[in-house]
């Protein structure tokens, strides 16, 4: 059981272990005390996937019921984990595709039964949120976290652990999604974001002024206009520079990006300012939050590579917060694709 | 040596502990919560009430289908976890086998189909050997005219049993040789699974839970979608 040293039997020698399954990576990891990470295995199935342009469901339900448990097995071997050692297991319950959600919950369940150790459920967002405390525990309250993926865009306001304030959301596509329709379009392949930022290097951002949806309006997001302009600008011009509109319609993704980011910092009077999720592997995108952050005066967080696509071990650190804060879950939960980020 | 049975195939969640003596207790569920929900408390409630700690299991048994793909990873992942974490081997089961169990001792040809939903059925054929029943070639995905022609091709008198039997009534109900095994049967139950598990553990026919997967027998709409593509 969890050991006696902190909040509620939860402490800094709590080891958690962390199950995520909610789109295409099946991913376990051992974290010990919300930050210390012994393990972290993320088994990605983008080859499964590539040639349809888009994560398939099913295809995603399949592997993840065939990989679950050797990586969890690789999980807890490289942390040098026993069975009998874990204090509580956590898996994400949502928001994500149900089938491949329900993976990873029904294995974690029975982990946590067969061990008698607590079960604890994690929102994929929150976990995007811890993401930066596992790589930089000395981070400040309040900070808003951008949280770009291929499934979300949000501006999220973290007052406090479990305190959160959703400040601004995409009201169409997700940015990672916009990168992977237009990679698609362009001929580029899947995933569309790494694509796009390597053609990209040899363009010129400035060639195609195209659209900055809602610049003035708000801390909210939208991108389906922007993917048609590239379409409409592509046949209108056959002979355009692939790398120029790689390049433009890039700079105008994160030219949104990073505006509202740092509004939205200004608005609440955050101190810091973090990124999370896959898009934030963006080396553009990277670049100019950190030029913002230097000059708007913001301590900035930028996550490895690792940290920003899905992982585990983000989903163990959120889960040690939460079973500190909240107590165990009960074993009667499911998966809800739709879950949202409890606000206030 | 304790058996825990895990059976999700269909809309029914199932589980059973079971071993030398028989079925010792078992719980089905048809209604209500979704299989992710109840399976787990299931398990738990299992083993509270009939006093039977986790860590006296020695085998998990789990029905791998055919049947509904999301009710049976939730079955199948959870059989593997509790698997893994007893370190304790496992044996799959068919669930077409499971529904052919409870009827091995008709002489007649026995027949098991379940609903795979968009008209079609899972089904297979058996025949009583001694000690129990024999499933005569593959498991098989059709439609519910397929099946009925294939009975009456046989010219045998059939014993058609499941949930695929009972929902396309209609198919067979014309046919003078077949028999409909009333509701009451139309699913696979847990107590058949820890007893054919039994049966195979005597003989050590355990297997790793990396190597139990569900049996499908309907691939993804993308990947054929994608195929029909490249014909074409």
């Amino acid at each position: 059981m969890a050991d006696a040293t902190g909040d509620g039997g939860v402490g800094p020698a709590t080891l958690v272990l962390g199950i995520e399954t909610s789109c295409d990576e099946t991913a376990a990891a051992c974290v010990r005390g919300g930050t210390d990470v012994l393990s972290s295995v993320v088994s990605s199935q983008v080859e499964l996937h590539a040639r349809y342009g888009g994560v398939v469901p099913e295809i995603a339900s399949r592997a993840h019921n065939e990989l679950i448990i050797p990586v969890t097995a690789r999980a807890m071997v490289e942390a040098g984990v026993e069975g009998d050692r874990v204090d509580a297991v956590a898996a994400t319950t949502g928001p994500g595709l149900v089938g491949a959600l329900l993976v990873g919950v029904s294995a974690a369940k029975a982990l946590a039964l067969a061990w008698d150790v607590p079960f604890v459920s994690v929102n994929h967002l929150e976990a995007h949120l811890y993401a930066a405390f596992l790589e930089d525990p000395e981070l400040q309250l309040p900070m808003v976290v951008l949280l770009v993926s291929g499934g979300h865009t949000l501006l999220v306001l973290m007052e406090g652990h479990g305190r959160y304030r959703l400040l601004g959301q995409t009201l169409d596509d997700a940015a990672g999604e916009a990168f992977d329709k237009v990679a698609r379009f362009l001929g580029l392949g899947y995933p569309g974001g790494p694509a796009i930022d390597r053609v990209a290097m040899e363009g010129d951002p400035e060639a195609i002024a195209f659209p900055r949806a809602l610049m003035d309006g708000g801390l909210d997001f939208s991108f389906s206009g922007l993917k048609t302009a590239v379409v409409n600008h592509v046949r209108a011009h056959p002979d355009v520079s692939t790398a120029d509109v790689a390049a433009s319609f890039q700079a105008a993704v994160v030219d949104v990006l990073v505006a509202k980011a740092r509004a939205a910092a200004q608005e609440v009077g955050a101190g810091a300012l973090a990124l999370g999720g896959g898009v934030a592997a963006n080396s553009l995108l990277r670049e100019q939050f950190l030029t913002a952050c230097t000059e708007d005066g913001l301590h900035a967080f930028l996550p490895s590579r690792s940290m920003c696509t899905d992982n585990a071990a983000m989903i163990a650190a959120a889960g040690w917060y939460r079973l500190q804060r909240e107590g165990p879950t009960p074993l009667d939960c499911g998966a809800d694709p739709n879950l949202r980020l409890a606000t206030f | 040596m304790l058996i825990l049975g895990i059976e999700t195939s269909t809309m029914q969640v199932g589980c059973a502990i079971g071993g030398h003596e028989g079925v010792l207790a078992s719980t089905h569920i048809t209604r209500g919560k979704r299989h992710a929900e109840n399976l787990t408390p299931a398990v738990r409630f299992l083993c509270e009430q009939s006093q039977v700690g986790l860590d006296e299991i020695g085998l998990v048994a789990v029905d791998v289908g055919p049947g509904l793909f999301t009710g049976l990873r939730v079955g199948v992942a959870t059989a593997k976890a509790l698997a893994f974490a007893l370190r304790v081997p496992m044996i799959g089961v068919s669930s077409l086998d499971l529904m052919a169990f409870p009827v091995r001792f008709s002489s007649r040809l026995i027949v098991t189909a379940l609903d795979a939903r968009r008209g079609e059925l899972y089904y297979a054929f058996y025949r009583q050997v001694p000690g129990g029943v024999q499933r005569i070639g593959d498991h098989q995905l059709g439609s519910p005219d397929d099946l009925a022609s294939e009975l009456l091709a046989t010219g045998e008198e059939v014993l058609l049993v499941g949930d695929g039997a009972q929902r396309y009534v209609e198919a067979f109900e014309g046919l003078a040789k077949v028999e409909l095994v009333e509701p009451g049967n139309r699913s696979p139950s847990a107590e058949a699974l820890v007893e054919l598990a039994h049966a195979r553990a005597l003989r050590e026919e355990f297997e790793r839970p990396d190597a139990i997967e569900p049996v499908y027998l309907r691939r993804p709409d993308a990947e054929i979608n994608w195929s029909t593509r490249d014909g074409a």
